[in-house]
């Protein structure tokens, strides 16, 4: 019996890698005072950063753990290995495109501005071809489960947010097409929205679903909570959205009332969903919650926090005032948050199935949780929430310096942790804990 | 014959304490996801499940087992069947696996 390696996703780890080199570029800007929040969130280094990070970050990591999580809920392989690679090179190339030409467009340069288009255009086949690869074996698989609903609904989202930052692209860069497109611009905080609410929460909620019961031993079955949070959030997200974007060329009243019922509809979905997930960590049945389990509980606070900093200020009518901050508390808290947490099980995960996998049942094979050593992520894990939180306040209370600050402990936490990840791929700790032999390939015989 | 009449039930199970699941980090035999074992001359069927459907360390585990089997004297083949009828649970575990992970039933 040969072993079948098509379960591991082979573009997957590449693509985590190029995330986190983006996330820290990302880091980097901001570090050096070329965006958000000295600057308004509009400006162009702002845009640069907040699309290094939506895309060059949580795009290719999201992308990249579907790839091999789609095959797991479905148990159906990728439509294409290699296609996977494409959507690799597609975003990142774009997403460099996009980044210079948002910074053209600021230092007045139109001929370079057209980078931006581009670079966008890139970047929506990466993301067709991704929707295709994971779609075909979701949509193919019957009955599907929560999380591949919520990841279907996730990727509709996502069309709609890069087919919407297409059409801006194209009025910021192409004057002859500006006068057509120009009011599509009034619709800016829908795109956001929809890339960061429809598309991003309401996938990472639908794979915390899977992942969550898995690794602590609780049940998986959601029942109508599960279902409410689906279908609150997807009804919600289109109606805010949508009524949003109709807004742009009608001031119809209903439309005001449709949007406000949309965001309503978003927060009791945020609520129940909390709830559900503090319900699976109550009924877990494994005692021990690991490191990855225990940091991600700050990433569902942060998406708490930033909700309902969302509906206050929107309650008080200065959405755009807090907005740089609502964003910066989901993308680096809740988003971010999740992500790095959850990579400290994954990269662990990928780098057993690929390295030790084939070793089982001829010897003894270091545990998942042998590769790494969770109380040295703890630190950093604190220091990163931590700068994130006062980061957040910092920019609610107008004071780059103070941000920046936080930014600096944020970029330190986080390369704190990828010499972790790096560390359990290398084998280190397995190796400190087994010796010589817990160098891949390996192994004496012994019982655990 | 020697190793024919040595082979049984109890020394194949014995032998799968050797291959865990990698997530878990525990033995699949008190993990309960060995389901049955039958031995044949020369040949040992295994009737396994996951703790979750499409778990991508199926393969791996799988072949872990057939290869532990294979290894076992007077062992000329073993099959390897995957099922997930009925579904794992945790209530599944021995008694020492549950104290390890401080599940109380
Ligand atoms: C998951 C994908 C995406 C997310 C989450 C996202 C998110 C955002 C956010 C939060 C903003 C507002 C930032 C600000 O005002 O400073 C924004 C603006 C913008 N996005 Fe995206 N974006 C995504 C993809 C894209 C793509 C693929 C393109 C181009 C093809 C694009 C083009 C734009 C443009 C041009 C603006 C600025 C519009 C203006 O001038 O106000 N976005 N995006």
């Amino acid at each position: 019996m040969a072993v079948l390696s098509n379960r591991l996703s082979r573009w997957t780890l590449p693509m985590f890698t190029c995330a986190l080199v983006n996330f820290l570029a990302a880091q980097g800007l901001i570090l050096a005072g070329l965006t958000w929040p000295a600057e308004s969130i509009s400006t162009s280094g702002t845009l640069a950063a907040v699309h290094l990070l939506v895309i060059g970050w949580l795009l290719l990591l999201v992308l990249g753990a579907l790839f091999q999580f789609v095959p797991v809920i479905t148990s159906r392989p990728l439509v294409s290995q290699s296609m996977a690679l494409v959507t690799l090179i597609a975003l990142e190339t774009g997403m460099v495109g996009m980044v210079g030409g948002f910074f053209s467009i600021g230092a007045g340069y139109p001929t370079l501005a057209m980078a931006l288009p581009l670079g966008g255009l890139a970047v929506c086949l990466g993301v067709l071809i991704a929707c295709w690869n994971i779609g075909v074996p979701l949509i193919r698989s019957r009955p599907l489960p929560l999380p591949g609903r919520m990841i279907l609904t996730g990727l509709a989202f996502l069309i709609l947010t890069v087919t919407l930052g297409f059409s801006f692209a194209l009025t910021l860069a192409v004057p002859v097409l500006a006068p057509y497109l120009a009011p599509l611009l009034a619709g800016v905080g829908d795109h956001a929205l929809a890339g960061l609410g429809g598309w991003f929460t309401l996938t990472a909620m639908g794979v915390s679903y899977k992942l969550l019961p898995m690794f602590m031993l609780a049940p998986e079955e959601r029942g109508i909570a599960g279902d409410s949070v689906h279908i609150l959030g997807t009804v919600g997200f289109a109606l805010a959205v949508g009524a949003g974007l109709a807004r742009v060329w009608s001031a119809a009243g209903p439309l005001r009332t449709a949007e406000l019922v949309g965001y309503a509809a978003v927060a009791i979905a945020v609520v129940l969903y909390l709830w559900d997930v503090a319900k699976i960590y109550r009924t877990r049945k494994r005692t021990v919650v690991e490191a990855h389990n225990r940091a991600a509980i700050a990433a569902f606070a942060f998406l708490g926090l930033g909700s309902a900093l969302a509906i206050g200020f929107l309650m008080t009518g200065h959405l755009s005032v807090g907005a740089p901050a609502i964003v910066f508390l989901i993308v680096f808290g809740w988003l971010g948050g999740l992500g790095l947490t959850q990579l400290y099980k994954i990269v662990p995960f990928l780098t057993w199935l690929s390295r030790y996998g084939s070793s089982l049942g001829r010897g003894h094979v270091p545990r998942v949780q042998d590769l790494v050593l969770e109380r040295r992520s703890y630190p950093w894990f604190a220091l990163y929430f931590l700068g994130v939180l006062v980061g957040a306040l910092f920019g609610l209370l107008g004071s780059p310096r103070g941000f920046r600050a936080c930014i600096a402990l944020v970029t330190l936490a986080t390369v704190g942790l990828v010499i972790e990840y790096w560390r359990a791929w290398r084998g280190h700790y397995a190796h400190l804990r087994h010796g010589e032999s817990a160098t891949p390939p390996f192994l004496p015989t012994q019982r655990g | 014959m020697s190793t024919e009449v040595s082979l049984n039930r109890d020394l194949v199970l014995d032998a799968l304490h050797d291959v865990i699941d990698p997530e878990l980090g525990y033995n699949i035999v008190d993990l309960g996801l060995i389901y049955e074992v039958e031995v044949g001359t020369g040949i040992v069927e295994i009737t396994m499940t996951m703790t979750t459907p499409g778990c991508p360390a199926q393969d791996y585990i799988m072949s872990g087992v057939y290869e532990r089997c294979k290894s076992l004297p007077g062992v000329d083949d073993a099959r390897v069947h995957l099922t997930f009828l009925p579904a794992w649970s945790p209530r599944l575990m021995t008694p020492v696996a549950k104290a390890h992970f401080g599940i109380q039933e």
